[in-house]
């Protein structure tokens, strides 16, 4: 284990690591463009220049390993200078379209350039020009003028998704990068390059000229495009509403996760959010009149509701209910303890399984497209589709009277006619969820809910990772989450279930299911906490957990 | 019955001559007040009403502000005591040109040997009645702002009140100094005893027998209308003031109030203190010059002349001291709310009641 | 010195406001002899030294604009009447008063990539401070189109459109040359 010194801060350090490495950890901030945590290291652009004592040249901190006894200086003038002159050449050629740029505001180039720029330019001659704004992929755009040839980008379709479709072409002032002959950026992961690329080279087709990243609010979330769980930020627009086509989630943007996704996310579950504004969003409670479903308010239709369910549970008549795994944990336990203590169910289905096998990788791509069915199995749930067809059939047959669906698309999974017969079967159909499918449409009530990312919870990921999700936007028009809903309803009949806020259920959760107890919000935190089904956090996480919650209560 | 016909007349040509008369001179007021403030801060001022082409130096302002006034929307408010609300305005405006009934506008004149008054109503109590029309005209203001349901306009009343009051008093006690020298409290009979002569060269008008009531008269008269530097009841653009909820000809008959009230303030000022009709050195003159001949079949010359001369003399003085008025409420700033009561109770006060005491030792010894 | 002898208590004869009404009296009928006499003497044809008033009659005689005043923005062109602004909207997020709303479109021509869709200024809202035209990297905005009448009857009409700004023209022959209080009006 050497030791070495950072700029006056003594350091022990892992053996084979670089300096830049070295200074991350220490939270010392060396600049870079090439280097880049989840990919290999090539030492391209020079600017992570240090003086190291003893060393008659500058040396790059991103390819230099430490040695015991090495003295770094990240910010002597000799070091500033040799990052200056670095940046001037890497700006010779460069276009300087910030005001077009998407990247503006969260580019490295400018960062550096305020920072240890040659605020004067020396050149005389005309710049280079080269291709601008083409078309590399479905959803990539390249400048090359704006490239500084960090080749971050070509290093990760070698390693990550291996797809090996950019490279350098040419030589000296004209090398220019470019996917080879024939090929388009379209590899499922294909949107982390945008991510990676430390200037405007590469920018997504979707976010273009949408509006400008300082106009956008961060929130931590994670990803509900499947079981896997990534980590993202939601970049939301509510500074600016004109902008984005009313569109308030305007990207996302992976979080770094060393236990799910690192640094990555694919475009699927990147591009997973447009249902949020989509165009059949359900913003009002409705009902059905006359055979037409009509506008309404849940101060009508809530009492409908109850007197539904009275009726029912008074003449003894069965009530079903089908959860959906796209529900939080406190959804899901909610629901359950509702169902089970006062609506009687006790069978509780919840998986729909899409009629096509799909996509799915041995990287981030999960087969189940669903963030939560490992949790909905730790409530207590029935995760088999076949529990979902038997109920569909007892419903058919006329044995149901009351029938409760979250969100599913029946007709995704089963046969037409029987999803139809279905929910004839059954006197009164009841649809939760956020947007509107062929089920909704023969529901007789519509119980507008929230999208993850109007809500406050938790989802369970494969893997059993209990994370986070926050409220990044306001609840669309008159949905409110599934808690809320049911505990709504829980009021006027059987057992109140007191909860305010989201936490209220989690600490209920905790108390009464045995893989998620002693969690708690602050314990999850940002990173998650894995669940076990004996009851037992993993040791490791325990302790964090623990930690964590003596953190939070300080 | 004749007698009856005849007196019926007389006042009806005198109240119809007097009614068109005031309502004429306060808009004419409100041009005169907006040129006169112009040409005082080295402006033009209002010169933009045309009527196709002609400008005749913005008098036009004065008939377009009547024509908004009346075409406005006359709104009530929400809650307002409706009966009051419309009377309130009405109440100020009548109890403002009630006040013109006594005021003299020359000496008798003789109209097919009869004489006639230039006065509407020739009281014997004239003064008192003076005073009896200025402690109602709080009512309008009062009632006004009780009625608009509006808690700054009740504010601004309760202002209005407490001013007005303050100093009616100092205006009451200032005009005892008045009676205690003419002996008198019908107008007509103060204004000819203000028409002799002081050691031969003075006329003995109030204001040099009575110098200190001229001031105190003035500045309470100058509150009474509640204009700057007085206007804590009602700040134009900055005090929330009494009438608030009021538009239209609403708004338009507490702003003729204002006028009515500085023409009659200065009317009296005139009448009290700068000899009223009195026209002193020239109506001995005219009075030998002219005969008494007939005039017009029904005049007698020199008494034609004379009274004219004498209406225009008055006239000339009303005008004056508008004038003189108007030039203080464009030079001074308002007066805070308490200096406005300080210098009610404090000073104005106790220098009336001092120059009582003065004066009446003085008649006591001399008179 | 202490701040309170400003405010020393009034004697008895001050208290009677007497001598400061008088000399305030004095002075304002200073004034209203002098420019009576002026305007009077402008009447009967005699030219007096000064004017009786140093007030400008405006719709009529306008009185220069400083080359520094701020007026009505506008947007400015390139040589074929496209905007020359990108849509950077640095405009609107300097703006103060948050009165510039743009969106963003693909341009036709590959080199600039980027113009504004849509522009506008709620001038209801602007506060005519002029950060826009600092902030403009393009100079793209300018204040100097000499318009300063801007008036609507419903909000929505003071709101100007990208069409608008661009059809405006700069007004040189407002603004004077020397940035001088004395000088000429001009039509």
């Amino acid at each position: 284990m050497p030791t070495i010194t950072i700029d006056g801060k003594e350091l022990t350090v892992e053996k084979g690591k670089t300096i830049i490495q070295a200074a991350d950890e220490a939270g010392i901030d060396i600049p870079r463009y090439c280097y880049h945590p989840g990919l290999s290291i090539v030492g391209q652009c020079r600017i992570c220049l240090v003086e190291v004592e003893k060393m008659p040249k500058l040396q790059v901190a991103c390819y230099t390993p430490v040695m015991d006894g090495m003295v770094v200086h990240t910010q002597s003038e000799r070091a500033r200078k040799g990052r200056k002159d670095v940046l001037e050449f890497l700006l010779v050629n460069h276009p300087i379209d910030c005001p077009v740029c998407d990247q503006a505001g969260e580019c490295f180039l400018q960062d550096y350039y305020m920072k240890f720029g040659l605020y004067d330019s020396k050149m005389l001659e005309d710049k280079n020009k080269k291709s601008k704004a083409v078309p590399i992929g479905k959803h990539i755009v390249l400048d090359s003028e704006r490239c500084i040839l960090c080749t971050r980008c070509i290093r990760f379709c070698d390693e990550v998704s291996k797809t090996n479709e950019l490279g350098i072409f040419h030589r000296g002032d004209h090398a220019e990068l470019l996917p080879y002959p024939g090929k388009t950026v379209d590899n499922p992961y294909s949107v982390n390059v945008v991510d990676i690329c430390p200037v405007g080279a590469l920018t997504e087709k979707d976010f273009r000229f949408r509006t400008r990243v300082w106009y956008l609010d961060e929130t931590n979330s994670v990803c509900t495009g499947c079981s896997t769980g990534c980590n993202i930020e939601v970049h939301t627009n509510k500074k600016r509403e004109y902008k984005n086509e009313g569109r308030r989630v305007t990207r996302l943007k992976p979080r770094f996760n060393k236990d799910v996704n690192e640094y990555w996310i694919c475009d699927e579950g990147r591009y997973s959010f447009t249902y949020v504004d989509a165009a059949d969003r359900l913003g009002v409670v409705m009902k059905r009149v006359k055979g037409e479903l009509q506008e309404s308010t849940w101060a009508e239709v809530m009492p409908e509701v109850l007197t539904a369910l009275q009726s029912a549970k008074e003449n003894n008549k069965r009530i079903a209910v089908l959860g959906s795994p796209k529900m939080t944990n406190e959804d899901l336990f909610a629901l359950k303890k509702f169902a089970s203590q006062t609506l009687g169910v006790s069978q509780m289905p919840v998986t729909v399984l899409p009629k096509e096998k799909p996509f799915s990788d041995d990287f981030l791509i999960r087969e189940d497209k669903n963030p939560n069915t490992k949790g909905a199995g730790y409530l207590g749930y029935d995760t088999d589709h076949k529990a979902t067809r038997k109920l569909l059939d007892d419903c058919a047959s006329g044995g149901v009277e009351l029938l409760i669906i979250f969100h599913h698309d029946l007709e995704a999974g089963f046969e037409t006619e029987l999803v139809k017969s279905a929910l004839s079967g059954a006197k009164t159909v009841v649809f939760v969820g956020s947007n509107a499918n062929t089920t909704s449409a023969r529901a007789t009530y519509i119980l507008p809910s929230c999208t993850y990312v109007e809500k406050e919870g938790t989802f369970t990921n494969f893997a059993g990772r209990v994370q986070k999700i926050n409220r990044a936007i306001e609840p669309l028009g008159d949905s409110l989450p599934e808690w809320t809903i049911i505990r709504n309803l829980s009021r006027k009949i059987g057992k109140a279930l007191a909860y305010f806020e989201a936490e209220d259920v989690f600490k209920d959760l905790t108390k009464n299911t045995a893989a998620f107890s002693g969690m708690s919000y602050s314990a999850i935190g940002d990173g998650g906490l894995v669940a076990e089904e004996n009851g037992k956090l993993k040791q490791g996480d325990a302790k964090a957990a623990a930690q964590k919650t003596e953190t939070a209560t300080a | 019955m004749a007698d009856f016909i005849v007196g019926a007349v007389e006042y009806l040509s005198k109240f119809i001559f007097f009614i068109i008369a005031v309502l004429v001179i306060s808009p004419v007021l409100t041009w005169v007040e907006r040129k006169q403030s112009a040409v005082m801060q080295d402006r033009i001022g209002a010169n933009r009403a045309e009527i196709l082409g002609l400008r005749m130096l913005g008098l036009f302002h004065a008939l377009a502000d009547s024509l908004k006034l009346f075409t406005k929307e006359y709104f009530v408010p929400k809650g307002a005591d409706r009966l009051i609300f419309h009377l309130a305005p009405c109440i100020s405006i009548f109890f403002a040109v009630m006040g013109f009934a006594v005021i003299p506008h020359a000496d008798t004149l003789i109209i097919s040997g009869q004489p006639v008054e230039m006065q509407i109503v020739n009281l014997n109590i004239g003064l008192l009645y003076f005073f009896a029309v200025l402690g109602m005209a709080v009512y309008g203001v009062v009632l006004g702002a009780w009625a608009s349901n509006n808690n700054y306009a009740l504010l601004g009343g309760l202002r209005a009140s407490a001013q007005m009051i303050s100093y009616e008093v100092s205006i009451g006690i200032s005009l005892v100094g008045i009676i205690l020298v003419y002996q008198s409290v019908d107008l007509m009979e103060i204004t000819r005893a203000q028409g002799d002569l002081l050691f031969g060269f003075l006329p003995k008008w109030g204001i040099f027998l009575q110098p200190l009531a001229f001031f105190i008269f003035m500045a309470a008269g100058i509150a009474e209308t509640k204009r700057i530097p007085f206007d804590a009841p009602e700040g134009e653009s900055e005090i929330v003031g009494y009438f608030i909820e009021y538009s239209g000809m609403g708004f338009g008959m507490y702003f003729l109030t204002d006028f009515l009230e500085t023409i009659l303030i200065a009317c009296l000022t005139v009448t009290f203190f700068l000899g009223g009709w009195q026209a002193p050195f020239i109506d001995g003159w005219i009075l030998q010059t002219f005969s008494d001949s007939t005039f017009l079949g029904i005049f007698q010359l020199n008494n034609f002349i004379l009274t004219i001369v004498q209406f225009l003399a008055f006239v000339f003085k009303v005008c004056l001291v508008i004038f003189m008025m108007m030039t203080i409420r464009w030079t001074l700033p308002r007066f805070r709310y308490d200096q406005i009561m300080n210098l009610g109770w404090k000073m104005l006060l106790p220098l009336s009641l001092f120059n009582i005491v003065v004066t009446a030792i003085i008649v006591y010894f001399i008179g | 010195m202490n701040v309170h002898d400003k405010y020393k208590p009034l004697t008895w004869w001050e208290k009677t406001y007497l001598p400061a009404i008088i000399s305030g009296v004095l002075l304002t009928f200073g004034h209203f002899r002098r420019n009576m006499v002026n305007h009077i003497k402008k009447a009967i044809g005699m030219k007096p030294k000064v004017s009786g008033a140093v007030t400008f009659q405006y719709p009529e005689v306008r009185r220069p604009f400083w080359p520094r005043l701020r007026t009505l923005h506008r947007l400015v062109r390139r040589e074929d009447g496209s905007p020359r602004c990108v849509g950077c909207m640095m405009c609107e997020t300097v703006c103060p008063a948050h009165c510039i709303y743009i969106v963003a479109e693909e341009r036709p021509e590959n080199q600039i990539e980027k113009q504004p869709r849509i522009f506008d200024i709620d001038l209801g809202k602007c506060i005519f401070c002029g950060y826009c035209v600092e902030a403009c990297p393009e100079d793209a905005i300018r204040m100097d189109t000499g318009i300063v009448e801007i008036s609507a009857y419903t909000r929505n009409d003071m709101m100007i459109r990208r069409d608008q700004l661009l059809s405006l023209e700069p007004k040189k022959e407002y603004y004077t040359e020397r940035p001088d209080l004395e000088g000429k009006p001009v039509l």
